[in-house]
């Protein structure tokens, strides 16, 4: 286990000067911001994309579609060198001339999984005869449902394994209800009885059209389905789409404010990891172990409720700022006990040979794969890549002290393994981390404050991020003159994360090993499907 | 916190109007001030009298954000630790007493949500769980039926968002009453037991 600082990586000025000779680039945004757009011609994204995914290029962290007289197509590229790099994200803006766009998918494999969000949404398809999969909607019904865009003409593809499964493989169908106490989700395994050759889900079941719900609706009353997309992630995914709402706005909150918000936010990272520390002891059987971690989880929410009203932190972000503060004499007093109580626990657990060994090699992830496919959080960190979005938190405004971390820097824990094992011990490194930038930032002063979101009357947009507990959550919006929103974009970490999972459960692992390989990503299907 | 607080009605009384709305709900999750001691007895004495000791629950998620679930599998750890209670979480519908319901009812869960439910024995009492299902978070519209009455007979209907667990065990409780009033020739008793 190391704790190191961030790689240094591609800059902004290294990034932007890949794409001078290409025609008709047009670069926009302040120069002082987190943020930088570039216009890009339909006819240059292809070469575009190849520059920036590149080698030591920027990381696809997202890409979508917004409908208007032409139809534009955004993608969102992550830099992760750290505060060296500059400006954090770079977004490509394209006014697509038709229907269709390169095949990005063949050049960043990253893209694929909203390449069929896209046609499903929208009818605008990358120019491959490729087939796109069934996302969100479900087969049944579809034609009826609203979409952000347009119907396609022709249906998506039902999502399967490779059909051509040799030997003895069948397919064995899992869901969409599952145990008791989870998440709706269908898994389809193909397996030789065993080993599983391979492993697709459908998550269409709790698509509630989150997106499009937010349509119409100003950034506060929209804040509270933005909380409800991801339940897990309030305070993440809250306040990535507060951040987007300030940057539209050219405001951001109060300092103290925002320290309010990464202190929720740190608590939410806290009692995450212990929840997916106790679903490991469940995955593995450990009964004892479990208990202990829930003793220390269900301690953690009691505190989250004594600090900030709410168990889950529901309320606490709103754009602009917050209007919550935290009770910070309550939180000085519960945390050790409640973090002591978490030690207690997984100290135990680093002395059993038996559960360490279990998670040994399984779901192993590599660094490459996980680059290939532009994974996020613990599952990315555990695999040596330093991603981490708190490096540089957004601000509306683009001034540095908008970033609560700017003045308790994170130290970022990263793995070698790529195994659940790796996976367990960043966790325990970020645990340990949260509680010490706890302290920091109530030592900074946290309060509360809301400032005013006012586009003066302009059509705005803007980008927010925030590093979930299971990794980068990104929200883009667009406001109308009148300040309501006409495109509204969530990507919480979840909907980047479960393209790694079949990845990782085929490697080399049985059927038991995908409870423990869930409980690892700790993902929710809720922000998967949205 | 008392009974009273919970506001638990029977089928019918709270709809998308009196349902929590989002102002109200958001401030659901509270914990709860007092301990488990007097519900957990309560219920302990109500499941031994009518179930001999055994009453196994089915959740089934239409489409909630995950924190319900989480609340419910809190039920089983030390704090609340369920099964001294005398209830289980089956897996399977059919050893299924009790079916706890999250989620708005999303519209592509009907048919799981009815085989669900067709699937467990009678008598069986259906509990919808938490703001999202009462109503009080999403409107019908084309994605979700907005509340888990429109699709299943729900009995009793556990408010919050979430409902922290000491809600739901206070739900499990109006629960087993209504399961008892639907059985009422049976007692439930294992032979020689005594209520
Ligand atoms: S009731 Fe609240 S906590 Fe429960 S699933 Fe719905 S939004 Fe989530």
């Amino acid at each position: 286990m190391t704790a190191v600082e961030p790689r240094a990586a591609g800059t902004m000025q290294e990034l932007l000067r890949r794409l001078d000779d290409l025609n008709g680039i047009q670069v926009r945004g302040a120069p002082a911001g987190d943020t930088v757009t570039v216009s890009v011609p339909p006819g240059e994204l292809e070469a575009a994309v190849h520059r920036l995914a590149g080698p030591g290029g920027a990381r696809l962290a997202d890409m979508f579609a917004a409908d208007g007289d032409a139809a534009t197509l955004r993608l969102v590229w992550g830099i992760d060198g750290g505060a060296a790099a500059g400006p954090r994200y770079l977004i490509t803006e394209s006014v697509l001339d038709g229907q269709q766009y390169p095949a990005l998918s063949d050049i960043a494999p990253a893209a694929f999984v909203e390449e069929c969000e896209i046609y499903e949404q929208f009818a605008i398809r990358p120019a491959t005869a490729k087939p796109l999969n069934r996302l969100m909607l479900p087969p049944h019904g579809a034609a009826e449902l609203p979409r952000l865009g347009h119907q396609p003409a022709r249906p998506a593809e039902e999502v399967h394994a490779l059909r051509t499964v040799g030997g003895q493989a069948f397919e064995f169908p899992f869901g969409p209800v599952r145990q008791a106490g989870v998440e709706t989700l269908y898994y389809g395994i193909v397996t030789s009885g065993e080993e599983i050759v391979d492993l697709y889900l459908f998550t269409w079941h709790k698509h509630r059209g989150v997106e499009w719900r937010l349509r119409g609706r100003t950034p506060r009353e929209a804040a509270f389905f933005v909380e409800r997309a991801e339940g897990l992630s309030a305070v993440a995914l809250g306040w990535a789409f507060a951040a987007a709402a300030e940057a539209a706005a050219g405001t951001g909150p109060p300092p103290p404010a925002a320290r309010t918000r990464a202190v929720a936010l740190e608590l939410e990272r806290l009692y995450n990891h212990a929840a997916a520390i106790a679903g490991l002891c469940q995955a593995t059987g450990l009964t004892v172990g479990q208990s202990a971690a829930e003793i220390a989880l269900e301690r953690l929410l009691r505190l989250n409720a004594a600090v900030f009203g709410h168990r889950y932190l529901f309320g606490v972000v709103e754009p602009g700022g917050t209007r919550r503060e935290p009770d910070g004499e309550a939180l000085r007093r519960g945390l050790p006990g409640a973090y002591g109580e978490l030690c207690r626990a997984t100290d135990a657990l680093l002395r059993t040979n038996s559960f360490l060994d279990r998670l040994e090699a399984t779901g192993i992830l590599t660094a490459e794969q996980v680059r290939r496919l532009g994974l996020v959080g613990p599952v990315a960190r555990a695999a040596g890549l330093a991603v981490d979005a708190r490096q540089a938190s957004s601000s509306g405004d683009g001034q540095p002290q908008g970033n609560p971390y700017a003045g308790c820097p994170v130290r970022v824990a990263t793995g070698d393994g790529g195994d659940v094992l790796a996976r367990f011990r960043v966790m325990l490194a970020e645990a340990a981390e949260s509680v010490r930038l706890i302290g920091d930032l109530l030592d900074a002063g946290t309060g509360a404050g809301v400032a005013a979101l006012d586009t003066g009357g302009a059509v705005r947009s803007g980008l927010g991020w925030a590093e979930s507990p299971r990794g980068e959550a990104l929200a883009w919006v667009a406001l109308d003159g009148s300040g309501r929103i006409t495109r509204a974009r969530l990507r919480p970490a979840s909907a980047r994360n479960w393209r790694g999972f079949d990845d990782a459960c085929r490697s080399q692992n049985v059927f038991t090993d995908i409870p423990i390989i869930e409980a690892s990503f700790w993902l929710t299907v809720a922000g998967m499907a949205r | 916190m008392s009974r009273e607080d919970l506001t638990m009605t029977p089928n019918g009384n709270v709809g998308p109007a009196g349902g929590p709305g989002p102002a109200s709900s958001a401030e659901g999750g509270r914990t709860p001030a007092s301990g488990t001691g007097d519900v957990a007895r309560e219920l302990r004495q109500r499941i031994a009298g009518q179930f001999g000791r055994s009453l196994h629950i089915r959740t089934l998620d239409t489409g909630s954000c995950a924190v319900c679930e989480q609340e419910i599998r809190l039920l089983a750890a030390p704090h609340y630790d369920l099964h001294r209670l005398g209830f289980f979480f089956t897996p399977a519908p059919r050893h299924a007493d009790l079916l706890l319901v999250t989620g708005p009812m999303i519209r592509a869960m009907d048919v799981a949500a009815r085989k669900t439910y067709e699937a467990m024995p009678g008598p069986k009492v259906v509990v919808a769980t938490g703001a999202c299902a009462l109503g009080g978070i999403y409107p019908e519209d084309p994605f979700v039926h907005g509340d888990a009455g429109k699709v299943l007979p729900v009995d009793v209907w556990i408010p919050g968002c979430p409902p922290s667990p000491l809600a739901l065990l206070h739900g499990l409780l109006v629960a087993v009453g209504r399961l008892a009033e639907k059985t009422p020739g049976l007692t439930f008793l294992a032979d020689g037991e005594t209520r």
